[in-house]
């Protein structure tokens, strides 16, 4: 691009600037419109994003528990060779025994006040078992099954655990919710890129003597597109920052409200907030929206000579 | 500066805005566009400034061949062109100055030298005091001189106008031909569509004469001085 080229561009970005000036009201209702979609879109991919999270969570604590049959492995070095064994297993980080009565320690401690109803027990009614931790790659429903059924299939070993109805369970729910999330985006998304295209449809109107007389004088096509562009750019960058901080205001007044549902639905005990990268992305959707939009309005003027 | 090799403009199967139409404009020249409305004058100019494009024939300007010029090359050529319209086509809400200073802007010239050009050819129509006005303040005649500083303030070496002494009185009009009689002292080629006897009489140039879309009539300049000793006086 020559200098002469560059500065046609600056005129044309200028002249985007100009257009918003002069008529705010519209472009102020646009962007309160695409505001009030982005916050509801936000808001969703918000609670789809703790949700992610929470599974993930779950993942990175997930230990599978192995339930030793109670008479078949009680020496010490039977324990050891069932630890040799387990390990050896594909898809295990590590292995930690757990005896019967660390087994009956833990339960008392986590009964607290409500200990006592274990005293009149005749013998310990807990097992030993084994705790073992499983490589990210197994972490899926059908990895897990697959590495229970190999563990349970080890001589000495009673039942294997790892909560795999509930993560089946969440991880269906999550499933369901990304795809109701994209449908509703989708549709989210077409209804913001037609307000965009109807509000740069009406500049465009509104400028049509403008845009003729610069035809007249030689104005490329680029140079006629360009500040359109830049107003629904500017647009998506505008209704994004206010729907974000919207969602924020939210998040942190509105979330004592509504943490004890909240929890128990995500299923975790903190609630988090969009990172930087997340919200680059949402103000980079949100532009390349309003850009979008303005292209398709500005398709049939391309037509014009 | 100008090839027209049998061109025929057609709306539909029986409409016709030109036919059959061959001329040849040099360089430098300064011609008469003339004929009673609906000869085709328009239709001609908008070919020249490919507002339009030709059904048949073949024209060619400013070394371009509008026939066959792809939408990305209009705007240059557009660029070395200046076209006066009847109707001025300026822009209500901006300056004198804006408006004419959008054609340098489109020719992405820079900024201190925009604002020396603009200023120097809005003195030269005489409008050196109107700079910040906006069009609805001026006269008939001072939109006119606006639009045609637009046309010239480029340097274009091709200046159309289009009927533009229609709407102003005669002694606006011989001002008007007096910046047009500048520009082509200056080294312009000037068509002037009209069909105004009053100026065809007063000033001896070439002239084209179509009726229903043919041309009927060239004639060559007239041995009378072309330019009859108004000069152009700056008003500002």
């Amino acid at each position: 691009m020559d200098l002469r080229e560059a500065r046609r561009l600056g005129t044309a970005l200028r002249s985007g600037l100009r257009g918003v000036r002069a008529a705010p009201l519209v472009f102020a209702v646009s962007v309160a419109t695409m505001a009030a979609g982005l916050l509801l879109l936000a808001g969703y991919l918000l609670l789809l994003y703790n949700m992610r999270d929470a599974l993930e969570h779950f993942g990175r604590d997930l230990r599978v528990a192995v339930f030793l049959e109670r008479d078949a492995v009680a020496a010490p070095a039977d324990v050891e060779r069932l630890r040799a064994e387990l390990a050896a297993q594909d898809g295990v980080t590590d292995v930690r025994y757990v005896s019967a009565r660390k087994a009956l320690e833990r339960l008392r401690a986590d009964l607290g006040a409500e200990a006592g109803v274990l005293e009149g027990l005749a013998r310990n009614p807990l097992p030993a078992s084994f705790e073992i931790g499983v490589l990210p790659r197994m972490r899926s429903p059908a990895g897990l099954r697959d590495l229970a059924a190999r563990l349970e299939a080890t001589p000495g070993v009673d039942e294997v655990r790892y909560g795999e109805d509930w993560a089946a369970g969440y991880a269906r729910v999550l499933s369901i919710l990304e795809w109701v999330g994209a449908g509703l985006g989708l549709f989210l998304l077409l209804v913001l890129g037609a307000i965009v295209a109807g509000t740069v449809r009406l500049a465009v109107h509104a400028r049509a003597e403008e845009i003729e007389i610069q035809r007249l004088v030689g104005a490329s096509g680029l140079f006629v597109r360009l500040p359109f562009y830049l107003e629904g750019g500017l647009q998506g960058a505008a209704a994004t920052a206010i729907a974000l901080a919207a969602l924020y205001a939210m998040f942190r007044l509105g979330l004592p409200l509504v943490r004890g549902p909240l929890e128990f639905l995500l299923g975790r005990t903190q609630l988090v907030f969009f990172g930087p990268l997340e919200v680059l992305g949402v103000f980079a959707l949100a532009i390349a929206l309003g850009v979008g939009g303005a292209v398709l309005s500005l398709l049939r003027l391309e037509e014009r000579t | 500066m100008i090839q027209c090799y049998h061109v025929d403009k057609r709306y539909d199967a029986v409409t016709y805005g030109l036919r059959d139409v061959s001329l040849q404009i040099e360089r430098g020249e300064f011609a008469f566009l003339t004929g009673a409305s609906g000869a085709g004058k328009t239709t001609l100019l908008r070919l020249l400034f490919a507002a339009d494009r030709p059904t048949a024939g073949q024209l060619i300007v400013a070394g371009r061949n509008v026939s066959r010029l792809p939408l990305a090359g209009v705007p240059e050529l557009r660029r070395r062109i200046g076209v006066v319209f009847q109707d001025f086509k300026l822009l209500a809400e901006r300056t004198v100055f804006d408006n004419v200073a959008v054609a340098l802007e489109i020719a992405g010239v820079r900024r201190r030298e925009l604002r020396a050009r603009t200023w120097s050819i809005l003195r030269r129509v005489g409008l050196g005091h109107r700079l910040d006005h906006r069009p609805r303040a001026l006269s008939g005649g001072e939109q006119q001189r606006v639009a045609i500083a637009r046309s010239l303030v480029t340097d274009p070496s091709l200046l159309l106008a289009d009927e533009p002494t229609g709407n102003l009185d005669a002694d606006l009009a011989l001002d008007i031909m007096d910046i047009f009689a500048d520009a082509h002292a200056r080294g312009t080629t000037v068509i002037v569509a009209t069909h105004d006897r009053a100026l065809l009489e007063r000033y001896r140039h070439r002239r084209i004469v179509l009726e229903r879309g043919r041309l009927v009539a060239d004639r060559p300049p007239q041995a009378l001085p072309s330019s009859i000793g108004r000069a152009i006086t700056p008003r500002a």
